[in-house]
């Protein structure tokens, strides 16, 4: 039997711990966070919106993956109580394939501000309203500065769950010597002895679970048709041909 | 203290205070300017967001038509020399608003004959007639915003 730098027994084989639309999600929103940063400090806010939708999509996805994914993507499956978290922290708590209870509430934040921050997006607008989420038609003046607002804070809090998230990782790596990046990367890790492998659940979900999320996003960006906006296809000529940059 | 002794020492610090005030608070242009850009963006958002619905609202459409085309002929008044970013007030004016003023007021004027011409087209309440004169308006905000507002990277 092998053992990690730490110490600790390991299983012979690696299994596969991170399957591949979790690793998707995870560097789309490393790539993704950073470009929707730049597209809005460069004003580029088409871009931004383009972006933010891309976003919606993926945080969609990754929520419902949560719920009927592989069983380290599942919420179920790495969300536990405080005892567990107690536990966890005292350092007596038995290993786990995927997040341990405390990162848990880290992922769950992340994932909880992404979704916050988009659909914040959604609904703001800029100095005179004429670039705007494709949702802020919907709400008055004050609520879409509100959102703005709301946005820019919502940014400040990502951002420091993100230097929280890359410091822990660092701290693993140094102090408990493990290695989390190469397992998001490959997918595969070998597990503590006597840990059950992740059950990965079929492709055919994942693309399942892609079209509906996709759709989402198709129809937030179109404006939610037929309630909100009209359907492309049916836009009187004149209102299909308004573009904010034309305008701005 | 009695009543004269305060009166004569309010009369002194009272106008005081005022002119201390007046002298550190910003030019009253810059608020008035704010806000009427504020209030054209508001009316402007109004049709826009109507314009994207499937069913319109004409009159609130007129409405904002009216607003405007009120606060689009105050636009060229709105900035007096000494209002641009070296008064040491947060705004987006550009100096080139003075130093070609020429075309500066030219833009503004542009601005005028498109929210006449919205509040004309909105007043048929032909839809096609206000989408278009809508495209025209917002080509003259952009016409004046490139060129003479900062922009936002």
């Amino acid at each position: 039997m092998t053992q990690d730098l730490a110490g600790a027994d390991l299983q012979s084989a690696p299994v596969k711990l991170w399957d591949l639309p979790v690793r998707l999600v995870h560097w789309s929103f490393v790539a993704l966070v950073p470009a929707l940063w730049i597209s809005a400090e460069k004003g580029k806010l088409d871009l931004h919106v383009t972006l933010g939708l891309v976003m919606l999509g993926l945080v969609a996805f990754r929520l419902l993956w949560g719920l009927v994914g592989s069983s380290t993507a599942r919420f179920s499956g790495f969300l536990r109580g405080p005892a567990a978290i107690r536990a966890h922290l005292a350092g007596n708590a038995s290993p786990v394939a995927g997040h341990n209870p405390l990162g848990a509430l880290s992922v769950i934040a992340l994932l909880g501000l992404l979704a916050a921050q988009v659909t914040l997006g959604l609904f703001s607008q800029d100095t005179d309203a004429v670039s705007s989420g494709p949702l802020n038609f919907l709400v008055s003046w004050d609520t879409g500065k509100a959102a703005s607002q709301a946005h820019e804070i919502g940014f400040v809090l990502i951002q420091a769950l993100v230097v929280l998230h890359v410091a822990a990782i660092v701290w693993y790596r140094l102090k408990k010597r493990e290695n989390l990046v190469t397992p998001m990367i490959t997918g595969r890790k070998r597990l503590a002895a006597g840990i059950a492998a992740p059950r990965i659940a079929p492709w055919w979900l994942a693309l399942l679970c892609a079209a509906v999320a996709a759709a989402l996003a198709v129809w937030v960006a179109w404006g939610l048709p037929p309630w909100g906006m009209q359907f492309p296809w049916d836009r009187p000529p004149a209102a299909a041909q308004m573009n904010a940059a034309d305008y701005m | 203290m009695n009543i004269f002794k305060l009166a004569a020492i309010s009369s002194l610090i009272l106008p005081a205070t005022a002119m201390v005030a007046l002298a550190a608070g910003p030019n009253p242009a810059f608020k008035a300017r704010h806000d009427n850009f504020e209030k054209m963006g508001k009316a402007t958002k109004g049709v826009f967001d109507e314009l994207k619905k499937p069913a319109p609202d004409v009159k609130l459409i007129q409405t904002n038509s009216k607003v405007i085309a009120g606060a689009a002929v105050k636009v060229k008044g709105h900035f007096p020399k000494g209002t641009g970013p070296e008064a040491g007030v947060k705004t987006e004016a550009l100096p080139v608003i003075w130093e070609r003023n020429a075309d500066f007021n030219a833009a503004a004027d542009k601005l005028v004959a498109a929210s006449k011409g919205f509040q004309a087209a909105a007043a048929t309440g032909d839809l096609a007639k206000i989408g278009q004169a809508a495209g025209a308006l917002g080509g003259s905000c952009k016409n004046c915003h490139d060129t003479f507002r900062k922009p936002r990277s």
